[in-house]
């Protein structure tokens, strides 16, 4: 205790080189917590960004690559495109087991007739089937479905609705086994049904790739349990245009991925399935790639995560960021430099005090505690200025350097602009589709604004970094005070 | 025959990096109640003699015993904050803290066990002359004969058994001289302390119940 009271004396007696001391430690921390705290700021962002927009990965054909392969195969000088081979369901799932993915989210869409259901507006008729479009009598177009009519869509992508509000479970429970369902109140009242009851799905597959016309087909079926009803406040149609029992949203029948999995036949289509991979870090997708490749995805399918547009949003923070980082390193650098030598210095003018506290029989550690309490004092002092000061200047900073980092990009970017690679989706031509989201979001903004806060890491990093400062002094302080002997320093005085 | 607590056997001694032994097989002993003053020409290796005895350094042969006890064995820190008092030839204060600062901080190295340092600091101070208003000084704005005074207090501040004085009286004037010897007499006598000061002056060796003479390295006994 009386260690400190004395360390406390020592800061007035000598308040001369404290002040400077002080002054250099200042100025370094306030560097430091304006730096740290536009990094870290810039950080979070990037993260948020990073998560946000590139860990969604897309399959896309490689238009090139096709072209090549196309006219590879050509025979007698006709060059005919082919699509890339479809992804098998089979395929979508096995590439979903990855230690790379934080997640795999699969959907499955089917059409189907029931026994036991009446579908609503059944007097519109079915669809589903091949569409024709033709005029009518009155000048409008009329859109006929021919070949097999389907009155309703069998989902298993059921959650947004209700997650959204729009659906909310009104009696029972959601599907959790294979073979169950749940269908709109409205459905179940006009069919005259109940929960619990069980009907009877019918659908027909039909073969991939039949050349000639007389194409084979294969029925399947369900026999699915109600077990649970919902009350439905989506709009009816998504549109005016095909308006029948089997666009009819009150008529969809939800139900496990399972169940409609269970029912693919395989060479024939009918069964949408849908993957969407998520990365746990954008940084994996090279690894992510070769192992899809590993596991059979065609060379035709490029493998790319939306990079294009989180770069430009958030290239003028990395900017921003890489800059305060290089900042925090020179002025600790240098600062711990001036600090070491004035450590230094203070110690050997304060050699003779050393030896009188030594000769007196005050220990080597304590002489070492009093000096680093002196400093300890003098950086929490400094830090507490410090951390308001560069929370005052903070934002400024970042305001004005981020500002240029901005100008930078853009007229980077206007030599050199980014084109998405040429991107499709592959659709049901097989039955596998892979990638919700078109990368569609080139003409993103960057990022024009970065709010500053402090947060709880920032303050513990800069709490560590006055620590170091004024342990470096401590432990300069320590390593001559062990080689002191105090008969010689007061000898030497003498 | 009184117990000793400092004997010193077949001690030698050279400082480190010189050729030349300033001490060479001393033989000596002190006991607790005795004034003890050491003689000798300037150089001749007296305040050597006392960095050894007060654990400030280590012999290069030989030994030293506190009580029963090789100082070589013990905690040298403990040994000074606890068993000895120095007067050193050069004060050796804290020049930058007041008189009052500079005691108050060796009662504290030394657990003192005195409840009010303070006080009881100026009421040692007191003793050797020292008034509240000068003992709140800084030792930089003492006079050579003050700094003396307070140099002798801080040695006495943690009452320890062996007090080691290296010419404590050479800036004093006649009358403080006395009254000082008069206090070391008295704590040898009366308090059974062992005192051993380092003199060149008469009126100090006047004191003494035994005096050492060094010479050529040598000790021998002069009274
Ligand atoms: N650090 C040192 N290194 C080498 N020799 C030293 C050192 N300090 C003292 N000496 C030498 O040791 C001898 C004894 O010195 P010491 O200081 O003990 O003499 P002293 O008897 O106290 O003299 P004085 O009466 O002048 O105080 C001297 O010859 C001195 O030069
Ligand atoms: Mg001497």
């Amino acid at each position: 205790m009386y260690i400190l009271k004395n360390a406390l004396q020592n800061l007035v007696r000598n308040s001369g080189r404290n002040l400077m001391m002080g002054i250099i430690v200042f100025v370094i921390i306030i560097s430091v917590v304006t730096a740290l705290m536009i990094n870290n700021t810039a950080g979070s962002v990037i993260n948020d960004y990073k998560t946000r927009f590139s860990s969604e990965v897309t399959f896309s054909p490689n238009m090139q690559r096709m072209q090549e392969e196309a006219r590879r195969n050509s025979t007698g000088g006709t060059i005919r495109m082919t699509p890339p081979p479809a992804m098998k369901p089979e395929e979508l799932l096995a590439f979903g087991q990855s230690e790379y993915l934080q997640k795999a989210i699969y959907t499955a869409e089917t059409k189907g007739n029931s026994d036991k259901l009446k579908a609503i507006d059944a007097d519109k008729g079915g669809g589903g089937g091949i569409m024709f479009f033709r005029g009518n009598a009155s000048g409008n177009t009329e859109a006929e479905s021919l070949g097999q009519q389907y009155f309703h869509r069998v989902l298993t992508n059921y959650y947004e609705d209700f997650e959204n509000g729009l659906r909310a479970l009104e009696e029972g429970r959601f599907p959790e086994n294979i073979n169950e369902c749940i269908i709109s109140a409205e459905l179940l009242e006009n069919s005259g049904l109940k929960v619990g009851d069980t009907v009877t799905v019918t659908s027909v597959l039909q073969e991939l790739g039949g050349e000639s016309g007389d194409m084979n087909y294969t029925d399947i079926s369900w026999e699915l349990m109600i077990v649970g009803v919902y009350a439905d406040i989506t709009d009816e149609y998504n549109n005016d245009f095909m308006q029948n029992a089997y666009t009819n949203r009150r008529n969809e029948i939800l139900t496990t991925f399972e169940t409609i999995a269970d029912k693919m036949v395989e060479g024939f289509f009918g069964i949408d399935i849908t993957a969407k991979y998520y990365l746990k870090n954008p940084d994996m997708l090279d690894a992510f790639t070769a192992e899809v490749r590993a596991k059979g995805l065609s060379d035709l399918y490029d493998v790319f995560t939306d990079a294009g547009s989180y770069e430009r949003i958030v290239a003028p923070v990395e900017g921003l960021k890489r800059i305060s980082i290089t900042f925090v390193i020179i002025v600790l650098v240098f600062g711990s430099i001036i600090l070491a030598l004035l450590a230094s210095i203070a110690i050997r003018e304060r050699k003779y005090e050393i030896g009188v506290l030594r000769a007196m029989g005050m220990k080597k550690m304590k002489v070492v505690l009093g000096l680093w309490s002196e400093t300890l004092v003098i950086t929490a002092v400094c830090l507490i200025f410090g951390l308001g000061v560069g929370m005052m200047v903070a934002q400024p900073v970042t305001n004005v350097m981020l500002k240029q980092q901005i100008d930078a990009a853009e007229s980077a970017q206007n030599n050199n602009s980014f084109s998405p690679q040429g991107m499709m989706t592959v659709t049901s031509v097989g039955m596998g589709r892979v990638g919700g989201g078109m990368p569609g979001r080139s003409d993103a903004e960057p990022l024009k604004e970065l709010k500053i806060s402090l947060d709880f890491i920032t303050i513990i990093e800069i709490i560590a970094v006055a620590l170091f400062l004024s342990s470096l002094a401590g432990i300069i302080a320590t390593q001559k005070i062990i080689k002191y002997e105090p008969i010689k320093i007061l000898m030497e005085r003498n | 025959m009184m117990e000793n607590v400092l004997t010193l056997k077949n001690v030698s001694y050279k400082y480190e990096g010189s050729k030349k032994m300033v001490l060479k097989n001393i033989d000596a002993a002190f006991e607790a109640g005795k004034v003890y003053t050491i003689v000798g020409k300037s150089g001749s290796g007296k305040s050597t003699l006392l960095s050894l005895i007060s654990g400030l350094d280590v012999v290069t042969e030989g030994e030293i015993l506190c009580g029963e006890i090789d100082l070589k064995k013990v905690n040298r820190d403990n040994y000074r904050a606890r068993s000895i008092g120095v007067i050193f030839q050069s004060f050796n204060l804290l020049t930058n803290a007041t008189a009052v600062q500079n005691i108050v901080l060796s009662m504290n190295i030394s657990e003192s066990p005195e409840k009010d340092k303070k006080a009881y600091a100026y009421n040692l101070l007191e003793r050797m002359g020292i008034d509240q208003e000068t003992a709140d000084r800084k030792i930089l704005k003492l006079s050579g004969g003050e700094q003396q005074r307070v140099g002798i207090a801080r040695a006495l501040a943690h009452n320890p058994q062996i007090l080691i004085a290296d010419e404590p009286t050479g800036n004093l004037d006649v009358e403080t001289e006395k009254d000082i010897l008069a206090i070391f007499t008295a704590l040898a006598h009366e308090e059974n302390r062992c005192v051993i000061i380092v003199t060149h002056s008469r009126r100090v060796t006047s004191i003494a119940d035994v005096i050492y003479g060094i010479q050529d390295g040598k000790i021998s006994v002069v009274k």
